[in-house]
């Protein structure tokens, strides 16, 4: 590895009529991407749309169902992630994959399939020295993993595929941890070391400006089929928007209909946040939603959005700013969230809005349970009248279970959330907080439950939506706002803007 | 129950709720069977005969009237003990603390009796107000552990231990010191209690009345934690603390709460062996009822009801534990040893709940 | 006055070396499965079985060194059963730990009953303080080879944490079951060795307890020791050198009540007797959310979330 005459080839990767499928699901048909040797690729596509299924199978995660990989042109066998190392294949996940407590020293000897017994650390700094020197960009070997900054981690992890001798990098949306900064000299450098054919790069990515910046080549897929590729600098924003989001949905939107006007409902003010380590996740948000709208909130997940949520829903504490509701103070306290009529779907539902263990219909009493009829005065409980209005709510909310007294955890996912619908929107509903609420879920669900937050809008609530999915925020929102880096940096009525304007902001180009 | 495979499925398919009753019956039940199975290799392997061993338990703990007296008297203090692990436990907090909540309660008790003894107070104020100390008393203490946790992020099941370590250590030192009878002699202790300031027997029996206090504490338990809206609140809050924080509930008021019940469970049992059993304070109250009480409730699954008839079998246990010392020349730590298989195989079994065959079948159905 | 002084000092010195090998060995042992991101409360059952297995062993071999290893195989077989628990899926490793501790407790009692009366060999001290004339000095200096053990034990394992393949796979174990797992380590095994060989020197802890000091087998030798063990090793934040001072310090805490009852006040001695579990407890109380705590603590560990 000293010697810059070594350097191993960049190899071309091919995959050639791709498919897989999981149960009904076709997550995978007929895929064909081709990345030469050198190039800077980017995989573009929207959320389920097959990206991470592809590589996955790449990888050796997944085996696909028909189709191969070619490595340099040759059939490359990938039963596990192992065979692909083996062959040089690396990837680069969302999340990080570093021990925290380790050094960055550590974390490369370990990550070695021959690590020695004892480690000479003296002979393995030197090495590791060397390597650095070799490297376009180096971090400190000496920190702990946990000091590093998203930009270091990130750093390392791809510097742990070099020293590997990894040289076809797979980096899964890369940069969604790291600031625009950061974003751009890990790209850049990345960019350099692939035109010197030094490695070969496939990054998964939504942001449409770092496609342009820093990738030569592109693929786009949608659901779960190849949509297009090309040049990546030839290629316009609008083209690449347009085969993503492809003729868009076959599904019949949710219907809007006019809300009777109400004036402001739900009011944030100059709203701010910490997080455990003091650093802000949440600066001065300030935010009207109407009675009778739905306010959709775009970004990158880590903008601060999940963090806004859990101040609304009293998971966090708010550090400066104040919440109104018609004009008066609300804080998120239990009685505040009956009198203000104030209802969410929170991200997650199994993390968030549900005891696993609890039933079905338990789970669906968790607002009222404490208020008559369930409850009398003395605070006595009537399981009977709980698990009467369970199972009416499941009826009516359609929620699949073979019994109000099953445990919430044997259901699926779309069923959860719907068990969640029919606690938060069986009621009146004045304000309505709704964070990723389809995430994961499968085609069915995910019309059922837009359905019904649109339907409580109709009904008159005021509704903030946070999601990552901007055909959600299209589909469901009045005015779309863009949160970046812990502020609203855009807003917009929806009929005045259109998805290219909204990505570029999510995107992170301001202005 | 293997039948099940030779019918179609159709023929047995409990519903939901059905299969989680059936689970939370068959698998502690397997577990003592399988515990007993071991325990008796062990004896085998001693030498000694498990079946005369466990026609002893029987002979012992619940043969004759007589014994099953014992028993009772026994299992009086484990149904509190019991309960004051398996409410906390409800809201997700492993408690170690009952042990010394009883001993600082018993304690506490014995104290406050003093002035009311020279006073000349009626007694029938006086019991009373005994008991009320030592369940404030109990509450208090334990309750530290519950903020400590909610408040200041510290494992709760250290603190209670350690907790209980310092209550037994104060209580010896007051009674070693300020507390202390001049008329103890071998064993310091507080002022004795005359006959008339002591709990009596449920009539007809001799078992004390501490029996009745932990049925009736069974009861409003159970009610408490099933039926009501503050027992429901802390299920949903030891579920999933971050689902109870965004349905608004108060989780640190039901965490210190829970914890403040359990103490002064375990304090009014502290108050019985006072009043009922010793009728003074002594070292001898920290007979580690309080950590009997934790496999009790591990074994009722933390179902403040299925707490008293548990309790009564490790009752028997203790209370056959002289006869087969005796008949089987066997040391007193046998009955040690034997709850110790009983607790970690009933562990092992926790591993069981949703995997058995027979009744995985309707509950993976549900998915669609 | 000063007189009384350097006899309290001297006995606390003597008693802090004294009292915290125990401490030393269990802390360690716990660092080790802590450090693979397991739990283990039932440490207190090994010291207590470690104890009587010592004692026993020695007492029908006449070799106290013989009870020394016998201790630690009692307190490997133990732990190992205790980590082969815990990779059951839904078994919570909290209980699993308080459920052998009574199992331990409960087969050290049974086996040892014979063992209450008889006289076994002790382990022999290293007399250290030949070049002092005075007594207490001579006394307080009086110290057990396990002691220099238990201390060469720490610098091995801190050591062998930082420098050997082994090391950092129980760190990243510990840290990251993921990441190891993406490894192709298998956590489950790591975990099982790591609690098991924490056993082992828990085991050693008891023998010293039965063996010197107090020496002798009784049912009341261990007094939660194993117990303060695990909340020392949060003090220490996982770092097997930290690990010494910490028990030299609830050692010293130990000691406190014999050291002034040594010289007739007897007074408080009960009180005293609490010091460490306070000790332990206002420790905890600092430590719990202290941001240096937090960052080295490993990742998996039920106990720090």
């Amino acid at each position: 590895m000293t010697g810059n005459h070594k350097t191993p080839q960049a190899p071309s990767l091919e995959t050639v009529h791709m498919s897989k499928s999981f149960g009904s699901l076709r997550a995978l048909d007929d895929v064909s991407l081709r990345v030469a040797s050198g190039s800077f690729h980017a995989l573009l596509g929207e959320n389920g749309a097959g990206k991470s299924t592809l590589v996955k199978c790449i990888m050796g995660f997944y085996q696909a169902d028909a189709g191969q990989v070619l490595l340099d042109g040759c059939e490359a066998l990938v039963h596990s992630p192992r065979d692909a190392h083996a062959l040089g294949i690396g990837m680069v996940y969302q999340h990080f994959t570093l021990v925290p407590c380790l050094t960055a020293a550590e974390n490369l000897v370990i990550s070695r399939a021959d690590a020695p017994m004892v480690i000479d650390w003296k002979k393995e700094r030197q090495q590791l020295e060397a390597f650095m020197d070799a490297m376009p960009f180096r971090v400190r070997l000496d920190a702990q993993v946990s000091e590093l900054s998203a930009g270091e981690k990130q750093k390392l992890e791809i510097l742990k595929l070099l020293y590997l001798d990894q040289r076809f990098l797979i980096l899964d949306e890369p940069t969604s941890v790291l600031t625009p900064a950061e974003a751009d000299e890990v790209l850049g450098l990345l960019g350099d070391m692939a035109h010197r054919g030094e490695v070969t790069v496939l990054m998964i990515s939504h942001k449409f400006r770092e496609v342009k910046t820093f990738c030569d080549s592109f693929t786009v897929l949608r659901r779960g089929r190849f949509a297009g590729s090309g040049s990546a600098q030839a290629v316009s924003v609008s083209d690449l928007s347009q085969m993503m989001i492809g003729d868009a949905g076959l599904r019949p939107p949710a219907t809007r209909t006019q809300a009777p006007p109400k004036g402001p409902a739900l009011h944030l003010d100059k709203l701010s946040a910490s997080d455990a380590e003091g650093r802000r996740v949440v600066s001065d948000v300030t935010l009207t939603v109407n009675a009778g709208e739905i306010v959709g909130i775009a970004g990158v997940s880590g903008n601060g959005q999940s963090a806004l949520i859990e101040l609304l829903s009293g998971q966090r504490k708010i550090d400066a700013g104040q919440i109104t509701i018609n004009g008066e103070d609300f804080q998120p306290t239990r009685r505040n969230f009956d009198r203000f009529k104030v209802f969410g779907l929170p991200e997650e539902p199994l993390r968030n809005a549900v005891v696993p263990r609890m039933t079905v219909a338990e789970n669906i009493a968790f607002r009222s349970f404490d208020k008559p009829p369930a409850a009398n005065r003395l605070g006595l409980l009537s399981p009977a009248r709980i698990r009467q209005r369970g199972a009416d709510l499941i009826a009516r909310f359609n929620v699949h279970t073979s019994s109000p007294d099953a445990p919430i955890e044997t259901l699926s996912g779309g069923n959860v959330q719907r068990a969640v619908l029919a606690r938060e929107l069986s009621g009146e509903v004045e304000v309505l907080i709704v964070a990723n609420p389809c995430f994961g879920l499968d085609f069915a669900s995910v019309s059922d439950i837009r359905r019904q937050i649109m339907e409580a809008r109709n009904r008159g609530a005021a509704v903030l939506l946070v999601s990552e999915d901007l055909d959600e925020i299209f589909e469901l929102a009045d005015r779309i706002a863009v949160m970046s880096e812990g502020r609203i940096t855009y807003l917009a009525p929806a009929a005045e803007t259109d998805a290219i304007e909204v990505g570029k902001h999510v995107a992170g180009q301001h202005g | 129950m293997s039948l099940s495979t030779s019918f179609p499925r159709s023929r047995f398919r409990p519903d939901a709720r059905t299969a989680a009753i059936i689970e939370s019956i068959v698998i502690p039940l397997g577990a003592l069977i399988a515990s007993a199975l071991i325990f008796s290799l062990f004896l085998l392997v001693l030498g000694k005969d498990p079946i005369r061993f466990f026609g002893l338990v029987w002979t012992g703990g619940i043969g004759s009237a007589f014994s099953f007296q014992n028993t009772l008297q026994r299992a009086a203090p484990l149904i509190l003990t019991g309960l004051a692990f398996a409410v906390p436990a409800r809201i997700g907090m492993t408690l170690l603390g009952a042990e010394g909540a009883l001993v600082l309660g018993g304690f506490s008790s014995a104290v406050i009796a003093i002035p009311m003894v020279l006073g000349g107070w009626p007694v029938w104020i006086g019991l009373p107000v005994m008991a009320l100390a030592a369940m404030a008393v109990g509450g208090a203490w334990v309750g530290i552990a519950g903020w400590l946790r909610h408040y200041r992020g510290v494992n709760e099941t250290i603190s209670s231990l350690l907790l209980t370590y310092i209550a037994v250590a104060i209580m010896n030192f007051l009674v070693e010191g300020v507390f202390r009878d001049p008329g103890s002699t071998n064993k310091a202790s507080t002022m004795p209690l005359g006959a008339d300031w002591r709990v009596g027997d449920i009539p007809g029996t001799s078992v004390h009345w501490g029996l009745a206090a932990g049925l009736v504490l069974a009861v409003l338990l159970w009610v408490l934690m099933e039926r009501t809206t503050f027992g429901f609140a802390a299920r949903i809050a030891g579920g999933n603390l971050r689902a109870a924080q965004a349905q608004g509930l108060p989780v640190g008021k039901l965490a210190v709460a829970s914890c403040v019940i359990a103490g002064a469970c375990a304090g009014l049992a502290g108050f019985f062996e006072v009043a009922a059993v010793h009728g003074q304070a002594n070292a001898s109250l920290a007979a580690k009822y309080g950590f009997t009480g934790i496999l009790v409730a591990f074994l009722a699954r933390q179902n403040p009801m299925a707490v008293v008839p548990v309790a009564i079998l490790f009752g028997a246990l203790a209370a056959s534990g002289g006869l087969v010392q005796r008949r089987m020349d066997m040391p007193d730590a046998t009955m040690l040893v034997l709850q110790g298989i009983i607790f970690v195989t009933l562990l092992v079994s926790e591993t069981l709940y949703g995997r058995l065959p027979f009744l995985q079948a309707t509950q993976s159905g549900d998915r669609t | 006055m000063s007189d009384a002084f350097f006899v309290v000092l001297m006995a606390m010195i003597g008693g802090a070396i004294r009292v915290s090998t125990p401490f030393l060995f269990v802390a360690l042992g716990e660092t080790l499965t802590e450090k693979s991101g397991r739990i283990n409360l039932g440490l207190e059952g090994n010291l207590v079985l470690g104890a009587m297995v010592a004692y026993a062993t020695s007492y029908s071999t006449g070799n106290p060194w013989a009870g020394v290893l016998a201790a630690g195989v009692a307190g490997t077989v133990l732990s190992a059963g205790h980590g082969w628990i815990c990779k059951l899926p839904k078994v919570n490793d909290i209980a699993v730990g308080i459920a052998f501790m009574n199992l331990g407790t409960g087969l050290a009692f049974f086996f040892g009953k014979p063992f209450i009366q008889p006289t076994a060999p002790r382990l022999d001290a290293i007399a250290l303080g030949g070049w002092s004339s005075n007594p207490q000095v001579r006394q307080a200096l009086m110290v057990n080879p396990l002691f220099f053990v238990g201390l060469g034990l720490a610098v091995f394992l801190w050591w062998m944490l930082k420098n050997t393949r082994w090391g950092l796979v129980v760190r990243m174990t510990g840290d990251s079951a993921a990441s190891a797992r993406a490894m192709g380590v298998s956590v489950d095994l790591v975990r099982l060795l790591a609690t098991a060989s924490g056993g082992f020197l828990a085991g050693i802890g008891g023998a010293f307890l039965s063996l010197y000091y107090p020496g002798s087998w009784n049912e009341s030798l261990s007094s939660g020791q194993g117990l303060m063990a695990v909340a020392l090793v949060i003090f220490a934040r996982w770092n097997p050198l930290r690990c010494v001072w910490a028990a030299l310090l609830f050692g010293a805490t130990g000691a406190l009540g014999p050291a002034l009852q040594s010289i007739g006040i007897s007074k408080g001695y009960y009180f005293f007797n609490a010091a460490p579990y306070i000790l332990t407890l206002i420790i905890m109380i600092l430590s719990a959310r202290s941001k240096a705590a937090s960052r080295e603590a490993p990742g998996e560990l039920s106990i720090v979330k």
